[in-house]
């Protein structure tokens, strides 16, 4: 009750508290979510379409990787092997764009892009994704050197393909000079998977067979990124949680005074402490859920703002939601609490004095 | 009854009471007097438990107050506090501030003491809805509240002008005459007409 009081009698102070914790923790959760979401599309686009993937061997990038398409008729023959298909995947400027992703891919692919408009491409052809699309109006578009004509629109639930280009996978060997940089396998069988890959590695010395499950635990790419994002995570991490304690902290420091006079009452350190607990608690926790709703709205709003060509996206998981409830409100009770408690043991006069300093 | 014996009190390296050894009976009003720096708040402040001293050995009622185990209750039940500034909390109403004084079997009390105040008509109203003598008379009542043993007051007057002065020493000289014991520390010679024993400071030694 007295919590609330102070809450609501001190709106300007309540709001600079609110305010400095729904910042930290959406600095916390945007970082981590964008991170974690560049990293999940990725894997999405290579977990979802098949069991294995054949990668050029010593190669540890899949963008200069080159594998030999003719592959893929002796590995259709395999057992346990329902489909396979190739793709090249690079970066190109595009128009006024002056990076997006291609995607050149086998035709046996081309449904794996939700067809919104028109047909899919054939030789000379792209479709665009529908971001990409939102930018241009013409019927044909430059890539590299050689002009290709629009045949059609896709959608696609990974973001940096809604922001790309798809195109037949012969113009794409053309124009990144090279057969294909992957093949993925899908096999009919879940527990031949293991079984399938070493058959697949004796068909050709040149390359590097993985299920895609160790492939995406593997891949260096994804490790420089989770390193990376990581390191700043934990960054914003410790800076949001240090904010909200310094924060709390102040403004306990502050009230110094009205403490001195609940002691001087006769109020119980157990008392005082109570209350700054559950004004802490409803405060932490209120800017909390603010938070969270506006992370998780700016992070739906991210994949479709034009300029980021879906290649920003973000990925909110319920662990990493519990996680930061956890610490915001240890380290929002901690920073409040803690200079409380050491408050508790003053002299009540000296606690009265010190907050009229 | 409030025995100090050899009270002597440091602030760091800084000695601000020396010694100081006297009584004070039940039902008496004792006046502090002495400059500014005599140490007469500090000596008020150990006097009413809110400081502990560096040195010496105080008695409220024959209980040593050092050895007291649950020091907030002892404070809540037997003492009130009236201080110049008169600290109410800011963001609760009159009642409220009272109320966070008062015991529990001692809420009955509130709307009563307000009432003997004038100050009844006030009690919805926040601190700084009302006036620094209608502050004051809170302060009283919330030092009251409890029907404590004894009421400390620091300089209760110094921010009232002499009308509402008068009307702080009538509250404190009637809760006197009730039986309890009142300690005031002042500049205001006033007080002199209302106290039955004067203690004077200077240099933190008694005169």
């Amino acid at each position: 009750m007295i919590a609330l009081k102070a809450i609501r009698k001190n709106p300007f102070k309540s709001l600079l508290i609110f305010s400095s914790i729904t910042i930290a923790v959406m600095a916390i959760f945007l970082i981590s979510s964008v991170s974690q979401g560049v990293i999940g599309m990725y894997s999405k686009m290579i977990k979802t379409d098949g069991d294995i993937i054949i990668t050029q061997k010593g190669i540890s990038d899949t963008f200069f990787s080159n594998v030999d398409i003719s592959l893929m008729d002796k590995i259709d023959k395999l057992e346990y092997v329902s489909s396979s298909y190739a793709m090249t995947v690079g970066a190109s400027p595009i128009g006024h764009i002056p990076i997006a992703g291609i995607y050149g891919t086998t035709a046996n692919h081309f449904s794996h892009y939700k067809l919104l408009n028109g047909s899919y491409p054939k030789e000379g052809e792209v479709i665009l994704g529908e971001n990409l699309a939102k930018q241009f109006k013409t019927k044909s578009i430059a890539i590299g050197n050689k002009n290709f004509e629009i045949s059609g629109t896709y959608s696609s639930e990974i973001g940096f393909e809604e922001g790309g280009v798809v195109m037949n996978i012969t113009d794409a060997g053309k124009l990144f000079n090279r057969s294909a940089s992957f093949i993925l396998v899908s096999s009919s069988s879940p527990n031949e998977i293991d079984g399938i890959v070493p058959k697949i590695s004796q068909l050709d010395g040149e390359i590097e067979v993985k299920t895609t499950q160790n492939f995406v635990k593997e891949y260096n790419q994804f490790k420089i990124i989770e390193n990376s994002s990581f390191v700043i995570s934990t960054l914003a991490f410790a800076m949001g949680l240090m904010g909200i304690a310094s924060v709390m902290s102040m403004i306990v420091n502050s009230r110094k005074e009205e403490f001195g006079i609940m002691r001087a009452l006769g109020k119980s350190r157990f008392f005082i402490i109570k209350n700054l607990f559950f004004e802490t608690l409803v405060m932490s926790l209120s800017a909390y859920l603010f938070a969270l709703i506006l992370s998780l709205g700016i992070l739906a709003m991210l994949p479709h703002i034009e300029m980021l060509q879906g290649y920003v996206n973000g990925t909110l998981s319920l662990a990493t939601a519990l996680y930061v409830l956890g610490s915001t409100l240890f380290m929002a009770l901690l920073g409040s609490l803690f200079p409380a408690w050491i408050a508790s043991k003053t002299d009540p006069i000296l606690l009265i004095n010190q907050g009229c300093a | 009854m409030i025995q100090a014996s050899n009270i002597s009190h440091f602030y760091g390296s800084e000695q601000v009471l020396f010694n100081l050894t006297f009584q004070v009976q039940s039902g008496e009003f004792l006046f502090l007097s002495g400059e500014s720096g005599s140490g007469k708040s500090t000596l008020l402040s150990i006097l009413s438990t809110l400081l502990n001293p560096s040195r010496g050995e105080l008695l409220i009622d024959a209980e040593a107050v050092g050895k007291i185990k649950n020091i907030d209750y002892f404070r809540q039940s037997k003492i009130g506090f009236v201080f110049q500034f008169h600290y109410l909390i800011n963001y609760l109403s009159v009642y409220e501030n009272i109320a966070l004084a008062a015991m529990d079997d001692k809420k009955e009390n509130i709307n009563k003491i307000l009432d003997e105040l004038g100050i009844l008509e006030l009690s919805s109203r926040y601190p700084n809805e009302i006036s620094g003598g209608q502050r004051q008379r809170v302060a009283v009542a919330r030092a009251l509240v409890n029907e404590p043993k004894i009421i400390f007051a620091d300089e209760p007057t110094g921010s009232l002008d002499s009308k509402n002065s008068t009307i702080v020493y009538e509250l404190l000289q009637k809760a006197q005459k009730n039986g309890t014991t009142v300690v005031v520390a002042s500049h205001d010679m006033q007080i002199q007409n209302y106290a039955t024993k004067t203690i004077r400071l200077r240099d933190g030694k008694i005169l």
